[in-house]
């Protein structure tokens, strides 16, 4: 009986917490739909009779903020249609692009992954002869900049990219060879002729957030992300990259993709993304919009 | 082939098993004696990292470990090291998620210990490690070796929290599935496939030890009760 007794009390507080979270989660769901209501009845008739459409974004995980913040102001200029996001590094978004994944929209970091699915890019870097973009509606949407980030207060003293090579730097942490970031940073160091010899003390990251979290939690002394990346994170720069060691121009591309099922509302929203409100929000954080 | 990822591998997997055979069977015992309320809660804790997410026990450790978290900063301040970011960081994470494994089983094999042989120690006049170690341990030997392999093999096979907390870096924090994991997303496909055969390899070995073993304890204790015996 007092065991039955413990059980039931243990239950109890179980479905106690859990009712709890669930009345906040279906609070702000309830705020949010009755909010998008009302837009939705102050917005243009075509709009509210728009068949609902469901897109799918990949996107590079340095836009994570921006794109999450656009996606909420799209909503009140085409509520008709739902965004979905997969943030994550170029290389994996490409991969899995190629291996069949819903999407429509795909914005690279680097062009190197946007080539690789493009028919009409160069076959020495498109080596596979895949065909996923959308003949036309590939454009340029942002640049960024390469900096070098240290933890808050900067423990090591860290004043620019040639410390990486010297002893105050035990551990920095970089993207891999698939992450655009890690393809930046390699070529900076390899130009700088320090890359083989930090070797023995590069953590390597899976996308850029995750160089950032090493970065935040003090995990290493440095790591090498993006300017918009410090800015969300809150990360101090130590330093830009060096103007002359990195050649490659930091474009963001974006394509539809030719097995999305609604190119028009894709194409709508890439459009969308280089308006004056989006371009507000890409600026805030640091991207500067490509020509 | 660079053979650091075995050798580190096995080494976390090797340290890990060690600590989680003390902490599981000390654990064991001693949550076995009490209260039943108590152990139900303490159970609980002890098979959480079994029922949660790698990732979610990555982070829990990262938050506790990290420079700038609790214990992680104490250390820092007092032995000038970092918890987190090293080989040995791995240690942590093998052995949090192996040792519900060792634990569940060594209480299993605890409670199916003859409680009158422990009595009949104390009558003889034999300290309680004696009987712990010399007569229970023993006994229950089938149990806890078991338990070891499985927190072996979950330790070698450990992931995502080993990724979290240890970072790679080849040569250094480098385990057999952070590599495979690399490889893969560098489209190293060959070389991806190589460390798989690898550690199939090993893992098959470590489950025929486990089955030897097993039945080689249980043969003998068959060989060695009739019916009739107490």
């Amino acid at each position: 009986m007092k065991r039955l007794t413990a059980l039931l009390a243990a239950c109890l507080m179980a479905a106690g917490i859990l009712s709890g979270c669930a009345q906040k989660a279906s609070a702000k769901t309830a705020e949010t739909s009755s909010a998008a209501q009302t837009t939705a009845a102050q917005a243009t008739p075509e709009a509210t009779e728009a068949a609902p459409v469901s897109l799918t974004v990949f996107a590079a995980a340095s836009m994570t903020e921006t794109l999450t913040e656009i996606a909420g102001m799209y909503k009140e200029a085409a509520p008709n249609v739902t965004l979905t996001f997969n943030f994550d590094s170029s290389g994996t978004l490409k991969t899995q692009i190629q291996e069949g994944a819903d999407c429509d929209i795909f914005i690279s970091a680097a062009q190197k992954q946007m080539n690789q699915l493009d028919i009409s890019a160069d076959s020495s870097v498109n080596t596979e002869g895949l065909d996923f973009v959308l003949a036309g509606s590939r454009t340029n949407l942002l640049e960024n900049k390469v900096v070098l980030v240290v933890p808050e207060g900067n423990p090591a003293g860290i004043t620019s990219f040639d410390d990486i090579a010297a002893d105050k730097v035990s551990m920095i942490a970089l993207g891999n060879s698939d992450v655009p970031v890690g393809q930046y940073s390699q070529e900076i160091l390899t130009n700088m002729g320090i890359w083989d010899a930090i070797q023995s003390k590069v953590t390597f990251g899976s996308n850029v957030k995750e160089v950032t979290s090493a970065v935040s939690e003090a995990a290493v002394d440095c790591g090498i992300v993006y300017a918009t990346d410090a800015y969300s994170a809150g990360l101090t720069v130590a330093a830009e990259a060096p103007a002359d060691m990195l050649k490659t121009p930091v474009t963001y591309p974006a394509a539809v993709l030719n097995t999305s099922s609604n190119p028009e509302a894709a194409q709508a929203f890439l459009d969308y993304l280089k308006t004056d409100d989006a371009k507000a929000v890409f600026e805030k954080v640091g991207f500067l919009m490509a020509d | 082939m660079d053979w650091f990822p075995l050798f580190n591998s096995l080494r976390i997997s090797t340290v890990s098993t060690v600590l989680t055979f003390f902490l599981g069977i000390l654990a064991a015992y001693y949550i076995a004696r009490m209260p039943r309320f108590v152990k139900g809660i303490l159970d609980v804790f002890m098979t959480l990292p079994l029922v949660l997410p790698p990732t979610v026990v990555g982070y829990l450790l990262l938050r506790i470990l990290g420079p700038k978290r609790i214990i992680g900063a104490w250390v820092l301040d007092v032995f000038g090291i970092k918890m987190v970011m090293t080989w040995w960081s791995a240690i942590f994470a093998a052995a949090v998620v192996s040792l519900p494994l060792m634990y569940r089983t060594a209480r299993g094999a605890f409670e199916s210990f003859d409680k009158t042989l422990a009595y009949s120690g104390q009558t003889l006049g034999l300290s309680n490690s004696y009987i712990f170690w010399r007569i229970r341990m023993p006994y229950c030997r089938q149990g806890i070796l078991a338990g070891m392999v499985l927190a072996f093999a979950r330790a070698l096979g450990e992931y995502g929290a080993t990724s979290m907390i240890a970072g790679y870096t080849p040569g250094k924090t480098a385990t057999i599935s952070t590599t495979v994991y690399q490889l893969w997303r560098t489209d190293n496909d060959e070389l991806a496939c190589k460390w798989v055969l690898v550690n199939i390899g090993i893992s098959f070995i470590v489950l025929m030890a486990m089955n030897l073993l097993e039945n080689g304890s249980f043969r003998s204790r068959k060989e060695n009760t009739r019916k009739g015996d107490v």
